[in-house]
């Protein structure tokens, strides 16, 4: 295998210190390194360590749904911060912001406590496999696992009070409000048969790790009124979020009454370099595998032409 | 400054995976191994899904071992013809242990799987590499000479059917023991994200008596087909190659071995396998430690898509 690279290599053995070969190849690579993110920059980018994320397009009209209880007269009306966020490469987690008004609000001030709101944040649903680790043989090994349908991969509640003191264990149940109303569905055909139990004990662990992970959040002073009808929120997205359609729900109750509800989605969308190698590696896996190698075999060829007099 | 991993689907520190590159890269240089069974469980263990670790790693051993592939080549140390049969044998392997990384996924048994397979490999590998250079060490300080073992003589292998005419190895042997072996080494490379150097080398010393001027040629250049279609059936089969990590620990693991080798020069050949073997034996028992501990939490989740 003869290379063209002769006037290459004169180049480098002329070089006499291997300290200026090294610094030009890590200025090569550095070089290599901030290309895609400087075509992650022509995105908007975030700065800041919460960044508040931009909106990259407007949503259509279907994006909001509205839902007035008969007999109410005050109405909610919200809207969120970016109804796109853009997961590029430098994406790290960011943070949106729900804000909303009510219509004809009775409310003497925002210390009031006259209303309080609901705010559901859900990502894509999904199948989620929990397993089990059993100690077999003094081995710790997974033994037994239980699949649910419809695990919201993101799943965000805030309030203005406690859960509880907002609405009854009824509502919360029909409306899939907090963690234990969470809708998740135990998949037909599972591995093992697993008792009532079981099933609860790993759908608790789900919620759980999900929690630990950032990706399960309850907060229930986290809504707050600036003035007699406006209010806010902010729900932190980690870095580890699911991309997809988000929605988010807001409902205002008064005494534990439903008065008002009032949806928006948001979406999370892979943008620039980032949604093009992963359309790349799952549309093309194949081609994907040829040029992560031809991408190794340059990177080694590249190094022994630099390195080639000080290796042997 | 971080970068999102568009197949891992996290948000990583480029930082610390080019230094963990840059650190691999100069063991492997510094004691003439690929780096595979230290990246892969290093990889794992900084919170890289396993699956995705493997298949990444695979790519960055094409990486690393190309550059020597090529000095052997230049050297004419590569016998080809038993690297054609060992590769035969590896792609099948491959092919097997990607398939097998599929299923034990599915069924949820995979980190177990290379966790115990990280365990019995390097336990043996490190144990025997211990004794050799202890043993090694004192002989040449009571002042015995240590001859290599001789080539040429007759074993079992010799009595099998098929057989080849091995040039530059100077054999004249059947072709199932190399592609058996072959075999044996790529779904090892599949499953645990390894290039099988370490099984390769020892097995064509001491099984097929390939002269050891050619073995690690010969390995080299098997090694990088091997990785390079193992990295092609992860990435079609099982979507866990990750290109972006792949580049950064390329970066760290070519600068990192430049730099080892050339410390590499300065230890003599037994006190060089007394530390890898110490250290292959720490990796071993980091596994281990995974295996019998009790997890803090015993619960884990996966999506169920794949």
């Amino acid at each position: 295998m003869r290379l063209s690279v002769r006037p290459w290599m004169r180049f480098w053995c002329r070089r006499g210190s291997m300290i200026v070969r090294i610094a030009m190849l890590a200025a090569a690579s550095a070089l290599i390194l901030t290309a895609p993110d400087s075509q992650a920059q022509q995105q908007p980018r975030k700065k800041g360590p919460a960044p508040v994320a931009k909106e990259a397009t407007q949503g259509s009209p279907q994006d909001i749904r509205r839902e007035q209880q008969p007999g109410a007269r005050e109405s909610v009306q919200a809207d969120v911060s970016a109804r796109t966020v853009s997961v590029t490469s430098s994406f790290n987690g960011t943070e949106i912001v729900i804000f909303g008004a009510v219509d004809n609000s009775q409310q003497p001030s925002a210390e009031s406590g006259y209303y309080d709101v609901v705010i559901v944040v859900e990502g894509v649903p999904g199948r989620v496999v929990a397993r089990r680790k059993n100690n077999v043989a003094g081995l710790w090994l997974n033994t037994s696992s239980a699949a649910f349908d419809a695990v919201p991969s993101y799943y965000a509640v805030a309030s203005t009070r406690p859960l509880e003191e907002i609405a009854s264990e009824e509502f919360r149940a029909s409306h899939g409000i907090g963690f234990q109303h969470l809708r998740m569905m135990p998949a037909f055909g599972q591995a093992q048969a697993l008792s009532s139990e079981d099933l609860k004990e790993f759908r608790e662990a789900v919620i759980r790790l999900k929690q630990k992970d950032g990706l399960y959040v309850q907060d229930p002073y986290s809504v707050a009124f600036i003035g007699r009808s406006l209010f806010r929120s902010a729900i932190e997205l980690p870095a580890n979020v699911t991309v997809g359609p988000f929605t988010t729900r807001v409902l205002l109750f008064r005494q534990e009454q439903l008065l008002s509800q009032y949806s928006v989605r948001l979406s999370l969308e892979r943008e620039g370099l980032e949604r093009h190698l992963h359309a790349f590696a799952f549309s093309f896996p194949t081609l994907y595998g040829f040029a992560t190698v031809a991408i190794a075999v340059a990177a080694g060829l590249l190094a022994s032409t630099v390195f080639r007099k000080s290796a042997h | 400054m971080h970068f999102y991993l568009p197949v891992a689907e996290m948000s990583a520190n480029i930082f610390i995976f080019i230094a963990m590159g840059g650190a691999v890269g100069f063991l492997s240089g510094l004691f003439g191994v690929g780096g595979g069974f230290l990246m892969t469980p290093l990889l794992i263990f900084s919170g890289i899904p396993p699956a995705v670790a493997v298949g990444t790693e695979a790519a960055q051993i094409v990486a690393s071992s190309v550059s020597g592939a090529l000095a052997q080549w230049r050297r004419r140390n590569i016998d080809v013809t038993m690297g054609l049969v060992l590769l035969a044998g590896g792609i099948a392997g491959s092919f097997g242990g990607v398939e097998l990384v599929g299923v034990l996924r599915r069924i949820g048994l995979f980190d177990f799987f290379v966790s115990a397979c990280y365990v019995t490999f390097l336990g043996v590998i490190g144990t025997l590499m211990l004794i050799e250079s202890v043993n090694t060490i004192r002989k040449s300080r009571s002042g015995v000479s240590v001859g290599m073992r001789r080539s040429g003589q007759h074993n079992w292998i010799h009595g099998l059917p098929l057989k080849m005419r091995f040039q530059r190895s100077k054999l004249y042997i059947s072709a199932i023991p190399p592609f058996l072996l072959g075999l044996f080494v790529g779904l090892l490379a599949a499953i645990m994200g390894v290039g099988g150097g370490f099984i390769m080398v020892p097995a064509m010393i001491y099984l097929l008596r390939v002269p050891t001027n050619v073995v690690i040629g010969t390995s080299l250049f098997q090694i990088v087909f091997l990785t390079a279609a193992t990295t092609i059936l992860h990435a079609r089969l099982n979507h866990t190659v990750d290109v972006v990590l792949a580049v950064l620990l390329m970066v760290g693991g070519v600068i990192g071995a430049q730099f080892g080798a050339v410390a590499g020069e300065r230890l003599k050949g037994e006190q060089l396998r007394f530390l890898l073997a110490g250290l292959v034996l720490l990796v071993g028992l980091r596994f281990a430690w995974q295996l019998i501990a009790q997890p803090r939490d015993l619960y884990s989740l996966s999506a169920g898509g794949a």
